[in-house]
C-alpha cells in the first residue's frame, strides 16, 4: 500500500496542482479530465490511475477547502453540515472530499484502462 | 473485449459525473454544490475579512464613497442623486442579492419557475389577486415622475452592475442550492416589491368569512359580537386633535337587497393571526432633555436574511440614515438632520370583494347589460415542466380572485371579484424621495401625500420639538358598512365612489396630551365624518398609553424598556375572572399544581416566566370553548376578538353562555398539553412558543430556533413564533440627534458570513445599538470603505 502511494507521488500532485488551476477557470467537471489525462500521459495501470485520481483529487479539494474554511472559523462547513445531518463542518470536508475523490478515482482508473486497452 | 472493458469504463466515468452536475428532485447538483473552488465553499467568508475596495464601474457620474462600520452598515457618501441610488442598488445587491430575488419572485407568483410546481398554487394566487397588475400600474407612475423614475433607473443599474460582475463562483449561496441564477433587476421588480408590502399589510380577505358569519347570525347578536367599533379604545388620533371637516357628502346607503351578496360556507382554512406594530413619539415636555423623541417596531415575519437592511444615504440635500428594504431605494423607517419618522399598518379596509352575477365563461351581469370580462393570461412557467396557462378575469371591479377552478376561503366556488387600493397608480418611490429629504412638518406631509397604499399611522417628530401622526393612505369615502361584506357585484352603487383628499386624512399635531401613540388600533373616535372598517387591535394599545400616560422626563432607556415591554393587558384583565369563576372544591391535584404557578404572577409574559406559559394555554382553550359551539369552524381571527371577548367576560355577558362551565372545562382541557409542556421541560414561556428566526428557505441550518425571548402578539414586546419586531428604533431629537436600533439579523444576507445573523444576540436581550449617523461636523473612520470611481 505505501508503495503504491510512493511510486504515483508524482501524478497524485499533478492531478492536484492542474485540477486546482484549471478548475478556477473551468467547472468543477475538469477534475475528471484531469485524473484521465494524467493516467493517459503517465501511462498508468488502472490501480495506478486509481490511487492518483483518487488521492490527487482528495489532496486539491482538501487543501482548497480547508484554505475556504479555516479563515471562516466553520461558519459554512457547519452550517452545510447541519442540512446534510451531519454534527460538524470537519465531517462536512470529508464527504466533500471523498465526493471528489471518488470522481477522480474513477477518472484516473478509466485512463489506465484506456492505457491498458489500447497501448500495449 | 479489452477495449469494450475500457469504453465502458469511460462510460461509467462520464455517467457518475453527469450525476453529479446534475440536480435529482429536491436534491442539488453535488458536484458543483461541493466544489470548493466553485460550490458552496466559495460562499466561507473569512472572519477577518478586508472589505476595503476601489471599484470602477461602468454608469457612474462622479466619485462616491462607502463607509463602513464596525457591524458593516454603509455610509453611502454620493455627489448627485443618481450615483447615491446607482450605489444603494449595488450595495444591496452585493449583501443581498438572493432574497431580492426570491421576493420579488414571490410577489410576482413566478416561484415555481425557480423551485418547480409545488409552488404553483401560489404563485396563482398572486397573479389572481393582481399583483403584477397593480405594480404596472404603480410603475407608469413612478417613471412618469422624473425624479422617481431617476431614483428606480439609478437603482436598478447599480443592481445590475454587480450582477454582470458575477460568475457561478460569486452566487450567492442559495442560487448554488436551488440550482438557479440571478437575472436582470427591472424598475417593475422594484415595484413589486413594494406591492408585496402592500399585500403583507393590507391583503387581508376576512370581508369573505364576516359575510358568512352574519348571514349565520341574527342581527342583533353579531352587532354584540362584532361591533363596528369597540368602546373604551385609545384611538391612533386622540379625542383632543383637531376635527377635520368633510369636503365631500357621505353616499347614501343602497338597498340591503341591491348592497349585499349572500354566502354560505363552513369549510375554512386556518388563518394566521394579523401583524402588528408599534410607534410613539414623546413631546419635550414629557422628556428628561426637552427634546422629542420618537420610537418605531414594525412587527412582520422575521426570517433571515432580514427584511430590512440599515444604511446611510448622503448626497446633496439629502443625509438620512435608517432601515432601507433590499429591492427598493431610499430610507423606509428613520431619520435625518432634522426630523425622524416611523410607520405602523393603519388597518382601515381598502380591499373589497364583489360577487359576480356571470353569465357565462366570458361575460357578467353589470346594470342589468351582459358585459365582457377583460381577461388577463398569466402565463407560469414552470421548472421541469411546461408552462402553466392561467386566464385570470378582470371585472369593472377588478381581478376574479375565486371561481371554480381556484376556491375562495371556506371552499367557496362562486366567482368573486376584488377591488383593492393597490390596484390603483400610486408613487410610494416619490413618497419616500421626499420623505428622506424632508426637513420640516409641511415637507413631511407634502412627502407622505404620495404614499397611498398600504396605508400607515405615519408618525413625525422633529428638531423643533414638534410631534405628528397621520393616518395615511388613499381612502374611499364609503357609504356606511361598504365593503365591510361581500358586495353585489352586478350594481353600480356597490363600486367604490370618490377618493377623500388626502389633506382630510386623521391626523394629530402636537395634542395636549405631550404623546402620540398607535399600535394598529382603532384610528379614530365618532367626531371622523367618513365612515370605515378595519381589523384594529387594541391590546398594545392599551398598554403603550397606559404607560406613557404616567411617562414624564422620559429617557431613551425609558422608552427601550417600553419597546420590551411584556405586560399582558388581556391577562391582568381575565385571569383574575377566570380564577374567580373556579370552584375551589372541585381542583384537583395537578391541576392545583398549575394554577399554584399563577400564584403572585405579575401578567408578565417574560421569557423564562411558567405562569405566562400556564395562562396563554389556559386562556387560548377558555377561548375556544367559549366559542367554538358556535363558531366551530370559522377561522379564529374570525371569532369575536380578544379584546370584544374579554369585555363580555367582564360584563358576564349571557353571549358566552355558562361562563363557569367554560372555565372549568377548559382548565381540565388545557392540562395535558401542560403536562406534555411539563415532562419535556418546554414550560417556561420562550421555549412554550418557541421564537424561531428562519432563513427564507426554512433550512434549519440556516435558522435560529427557541430564542430566549419573551413577549406575544398582544404585548409591546410582540415576539411571537416567527413575527415580531423587525426593526426597533429609538431616536432623541437632540441637536445632536442621538439614534439606536437594532434587528433580528445581519447586513450580510450569506449564512456563511460572520455578519449572518450578528445583531440576533442584542435583538433577543433588548438592547440597542447607538447608530452611527455621519454629518458634515462629526466624521468618523469607517471600518471598511469602498471608493467608487467611474470606469473611463
Amino acid at each position: 500500500m505505501p508503495g503504491l502511494f510512493m511510486r504515483n507521488l508524482k501524478p497524485i500532485i499533478i492531478v492536484a496542482v492542474t485540477a486546482g488551476i484549471i478548475t478556477w477557470y473551468m467547472p468543477w467537471s475538469m477534475v475528471a479530465a484531469c485524473a484521465f489525462f494524467v493516467s493517459i500521459t503517465h501511462n498508468l495501470k488502472p490501480k495506478d490511475g486509481f490511487i492518483s485520481g483518487f488521492l490527487g483529487v482528495i489532496l486539491c479539494w482538501l487543501v482548497i477547502a480547508l484554505w475556504r474554511d479555516l479563515p471562516n472559523e466553520h461558519i459554512l462547513s457547519d452550517r452545510m453540515a447541519g442540512l446534510l445531518g451531519l454534527p460538524n463542518g470537519w465531517l462536512f470536508m470529508l464527504v466533500t472530499v471523498i465526493i471528489g475523490g471518488v470522481v477522480g478515482a474513477l477518472a484516473g482508473w478509466s485512463g489506465g484502462m484506456m492505457n491498458k486497452a489500447f497501448r500495449s | 473485449m479489452r477495449k469494450l472493458i475500457a469504453i465502458l469504463s469511460l462510460i461509467v466515468t462520464a455517467a457518475l459525473v453527469y450525476v453529479l452536475d446534475k440536480p435529482w428532485g429536491g436534491v442539488p447538483a453535488l458536484g458543483r454544490l461541493l466544489d470548493p473552488v466553485n460550490g458552496c465553499w466559495a460562499s466561507a467568508e473569512p472572519v477577518s475579512k478586508d472589505f476595503t475596495a476601489n471599484l470602477n464601474l461602468t454608469g457612474v457620474k462622479d466619485d462616491i464613497s462607502v463607509s463602513y462600520d464596525d457591524r458593516l452598515v454603509p455610509h453611502i457618501a454620493a455627489k448627485n442623486d443618481h450615483d447615491l441610488y446607482f450605489a444603494q442598488g449595488y450595495v444591496h445587491a452585493s449583501f443581498r442579492l438572493w432574497q431580492m430575488d426570491l421576493q420579488t419572485r414571490a410577489a410576482a407568483g413566478r416561484v415555481s419557475e425557480v423551485l418547480g410546481d409545488k409552488a404553483l398554487d401560489y404563485d396563482r394566487k398572486q397573479r389572481r389577486k393582481g399583483m403584477v397588475y397593480g405594480a404596472e400600474q404603480s410603475l407608469k407612475m413612478m417613471e412618469a415622475d422624473p425624479r422617481s423614475k431617476q431614483m428606480l433607473d439609478a437603482y436598478t443599474e447599480g443592481i445590475n452592475t454587480y450582477i454582470k460582475e458575477l460568475n457561478y463562483r460569486a452566487y450567492p449561496l442559495e442560487y448554488k442550492l436551488a440550482g438557479f441564477k440571478p437575472e436582470s433587476w427591472t424598475n417593475l421588480k422594484t415595484a413589486l416589491l413594494l406591492k408585496y408590502m402592500a399585500d403583507d399589510l393590507t391583503g387581508y380577505t376576512e370581508d369573505i368569512a364576516l359575510t358568512v358569519l352574519r348571514d349565520m347570525l341574527n342581527p342583533e347578536d353579531f352587532a354584540a359580537l362584532y361591533p363596528e367599533r369597540l368602546s373604551g379604545t385609545n384611538t391612533v388620533i386622540p379625542y383632543d386633535s383637531i376635527v377635520q371637516k368633510a369636503s365631500l357628502k357621505i353616499p347614501a346607503t343602497p338597498a340591503d337587497t341591491i348592497a349585499w351578496a349572500h354566502l354560505q360556507a363552513d369549510d375554512f382554512e386556518k388563518t394566521e393571526e394579523g401583524k402588528g406594530s408599534n410607534n410613539w413619539a414623546v413631546s419635550g415636555s414629557r422628556t428628561k432633555s426637552g427634546a422629542p423623541i420618537l420610537c418605531n417596531d414594525p412587527h412582520l415575519g422575521l426570517s433571515l436574511p432580514s427584511l430590512w437592511y440599515e444604511v446611510q444615504l448622503t448626497a446633496p440635500g439629502v443625509n438620512v440614515y435608517g432601515a432601507s428594504l433590499p429591492g427598493a431605494p431610499g430610507v423606509i423607517i428613520g431619520f435625518n438632520d432634522n426630523i425622524s419618522w416611523g410607520f405602523t399598518n393603519n388597518y382601515r379596509d381598502v380591499k373589497d370583494f364583489y360577487k359576480v352575477k356571470q353569465v357565462d365563461n366570458n361575460s357578467y351581469w353589470f346594470n342589468g347589460v351582459k358585459t365582457n370580462y377583460q381577461n388577463r393570461v398569466e402565463v407560469i412557467k414552470i421548472k421541469g415542466k411546461s408552462d402553466y396557462n392561467d386566464t385570470v378575469k378582470y371585472t369593472v371591479q377588478g381581478p376574479v380572485m375565486y371561481d371554480e377552478s381556484f376556491r375562495g376561503p371556506g371552499a367557496l366556488k362562486i366567482p368573486i371579484a376584488m377591488c383593492w387600493m393597490a390596484h390603483r397608480p400610486s408613487n410610494e418611490v416619490l413618497s419616500l424621495y421626499l420623505l428622506n429629504r424632508s426637513n420640516k412638518y409641511t415637507d413631511y406631509t407634502n412627502a407622505i401625500s404620495y404614499f397611498l397604499c398600504p396605508a400607515q399611522n405615519m408618525l413625525y417628530a422633529d428638531k423643533g420639538g414638534n410631534i405628528a401622526i397621520w393616518g395615511q393612505g388613499q381612502f374611499i369615502n364609503k357609504w356606511k358598512e361598504q365593503g365591510r361584506f361581500v358586495m353585489n357585484g352586478a350594481d353600480s352603487s356597490t363600486l367604490w365612489g370618490q377618493k377623500i383628499p388626502v389633506a382630510e386624512n386623521p391626523h394629530s399635531y402636537n395634542p395636549a396630551q405631550g404623546y402620540l401613540a398607535s399600535a394598529n388600533q382603532t384610528v379614530t373616535d365618532s367626531t371622523y365624518p367618513y365612515w370605515y372598517n378595519g381589523y384594529f387591535y387594541e391590546f398594545r394599545s392599551w398598554r403603550i398609553n397606559q404607560v406613557l400616560r404616567k411617562t414624564h422626563h422620559a429617557t431613551v432607556e425609558d422608552m427601550f424598556a417600553l419597546q420590551n415591554d411584556v405586560y399582558s393587558v388581556l391577562a391582568a384583565n381575565v385571569l383574575p375572572l377566570m380564577l374567580a369563576h373556579l370552584n375551589v372544591a372541585t381542583i384537583n391535584n395537578k391541576e392545583r399544581e398549575f394554577l399554584d404557578l399563577l400564584g403572585g404572577w405579575d401578567y408578565r409574559l417574560t421569557a423564562e416566566s411558567k405562569a405566562a406559559t400556564v395562562f396563554q394555554v389556559w386562556w387560548n382553550n377558555l377561548y375556544n370553548s367559549l366559542w367554538n359551539g358556535r363558531f366551530g369552524k370559522v377561522p379564529d381571527a374570525l371569532k369575536p376578538s380578544p379584546e370584544r371577548t374579554m369585555q363580555l367576560l367582564k360584563e358576564g355577558s349571557p353571549y358566552l353562555g355558562n361562563i363557569d362551565n367554560a372555565v372549568v372545562y377548559s382548565l381540565q382541557n388545557s392540562i395535558d398539553s401542560l403536562m406534555k409542556l411539563k415532562k419535556a421541560n418546554r414550560l417556561e414561556w420562550y421555549k412554550a412558543k418557541n421564537t424561531t428566526i428562519k432563513h427564507l428557505t426554512k433550512l434549519p441550518s440556516f435558522s435560529y430556533p427557541e430564542l430566549k425571548i419573551g413577549g406575544w402578539g398582544n404585548v409591546v414586546n410582540a415576539a411571537k413564533a416567527d413575527h415580531g419586531p423587525s426593526w426597533r428604533m429609538v431616536v432623541q431629537m437632540t441637536k445632536d440627534i442621538e439614534a439606536y436600533g437594532v434587528y433580528p439579523g445581519g447586513q450580510s444576507g450569506n449564512p456563511g458570513s460572520k455578519y449572518y445573523a450578528t445583531f440576533l444576540d442584542k435583538w433577543v436581550k433588548g438592547e440597542y445599538y447607538k447608530l452611527n449617523f455621519y454629518t458634515t461636523d462629526k466624521k468618523q473612520t469607517p471600518t471598511y470603505a469602498w471608493t467608487i470611481h467611474a470606469k473611463s
